[in-house]
């Protein structure tokens, strides 16, 4: 099979279509993008981190992350109750930031990555397939679990200064899903995604 | 080297944004693989990067003036700033911690508004030089964007935590948590809405 040409996404310089094998890498000669690098056995590793991380939201969103004691006080606090307190203390739009960041774009693009790689894995056109493909290249640099991680780092140094901080099981299935979600980011090949997108759009014209 | 080198839109292609699909400029306005719109150049890029840059700008004083978090402590009220937040957390003994907010919370905000305004001049006023270094500015720039939230989760995750009953402790956001939010939501869409490529289209004066 021919590769049609290539443009690069970052420079639009004109290149000559290339597909290397699993394990290298091609990357725009004038501007170092990376262009290509394809992965071994993309759609089903796809497939198994999102369903990975599916399984991995509810108890990362719900369960205490950390919890603190203070002078015979304690006091748990979730994912969720970031995003309820700030918006209960009326700054609706940092709540709706956080929630958005730390809790819908990732679930959304879990979602997403898993309804894309179910149906190129079982070879099924769909006619949103497309629509979910951009939504979810799109999305992708709204979700920052891994800031957030950070964000809950320095919230545990600054309280361990006056308080007793304890790590809750939330935070294991937060740092889970942060890392299905890097290495879900890691495996998808957007070259070979696109590709079998297309078949499968010519495969329901086809037969519609 | 010379033709080699030439852009795609120079020889009337326009590759489609989401799926990378080539096609020819003017035949259609939707690409005829993924059914997505097609541009040449992101349409109005440098208003809308310069539109979100100057509303930034102004965002990022009241940002700084105004105290990002209140901590109730016994009834006690203090109120930080991002600075005074970090000067708390070197004055006991956090130098680490702080230089990490510091970096996150006054230096890639700044970088970005001034790194972000000496692309839009690059670009406008084609300055012929080293599209390169430029190149890699603008994906440093892309790149640091979101670790500049790391302040409003911080805030967030202590919203959530502080809460203890009869006012032992709490702890409020503060009027600059939504400038902060918005100057770096603002940066990160000026910075996508820029469209790299106008950084090389002048070196083939089109």
């Amino acid at each position: 099979m021919t590769h049609p040409p290539d443009a690069c996404p970052e420079c639009d310089l004109l290149l000559r279509p290339s597909r290397p094998i699993v394990g290298e890498k091609i990357v725009c000669p004038r501007c170092g993008y990376l262009l290509h690098s394809p992965r071994e056995q993309s759609v089903e590793r796809v497939l198994a981190l999102s369903v990975a991380g599916l399984i991995l939201a509810g108890p990362a969103n719900f369960l205490p992350l950390i919890g603190i004691t203070f002078l015979g006080n304690s006091h748990e606090g979730t994912l969720w109750a970031g995003t309820a307190g700030l918006f209960a203390e009326g700054f609706w739009l940092v709540a709706a930031l956080v929630f958005l960041s730390s809790i819908f774009v990732p679930l959304l693009n879990i979602s997403l990555a898993f309804l894309i790689s179910l149906h190129l894995h079982f070879n099924r056109p769909h006619h949103l397939l497309a629509h979910w493909m951009r939504w979810l290249q799109h999305l992708e640099e709204w979700a920052m679990l891994e800031v957030y991680m950070l964000g809950i780092i320095v919230a545990c140094v600054k309280l361990s200064d006056t308080a007793d901080v304890q790590l809750g099981f939330g935070l294991y299935a937060f740092v889970a899903l942060l890392l299905v979600n890097v290495m879900l980011t890691g495996s998808l090949d957007g070259y070979l995604f696109w590709q079998r997108i297309a078949e499968l759009r010519r495969k329901l014209h086809g037969q519609g | 080297m010379g033709k080699a080198e030439r852009g795609a839109l120079a020889q009337g292609l326009v590759r489609c944004h989401a799926c990378g699909h080539l096609a020819k400029l003017r035949r259609a306005r939707h690409c005829p693989v993924c059914g997505g719109a097609l541009h040449a150049r992101r349409p109005h890029s440098l208003q809308h990067t310069l539109a979100l840059l100057i509303s930034s700008y102004a965002l990022y004083i009241p940002a700084n003036i105004f105290p990002i978090m209140t901590v109730n402590q016994f009834g006690v009220i203090e109120r930080h700033t991002i600075i005074g937040g970090i000067f708390a957390l070197v004055e006991k003994d956090m130098a680490p911690i702080a230089a990490l907010v510091f970096i996150a919370s006054i230096m890639v905000p700044l970088l970005k508004l001034l790194g972000l305004s000496a692309l839009l001049l690059n670009v406008r006023l084609r300055w012929q030089r080293h599209p390169q270094w430029w190149m890699r500015m603008y994906r440093l720039i892309v790149f640091v964007g979101r670790w500049s939230m790391l302040d409003i989760f911080m805030i967030s995750i202590l919203v959530a935590v502080v809460d203890l009953s009869g006012g032992v402790s709490q702890v409020i956001a503060g009027p600059a948590a939504t400038a902060f939010a918005a100057v770096v939501v603002l940066t990160m869409l000026a910075a996508k809405s820029l469209d790299p490529r106008l950084i090389w289209d002048k070196q083939n004066k089109l």
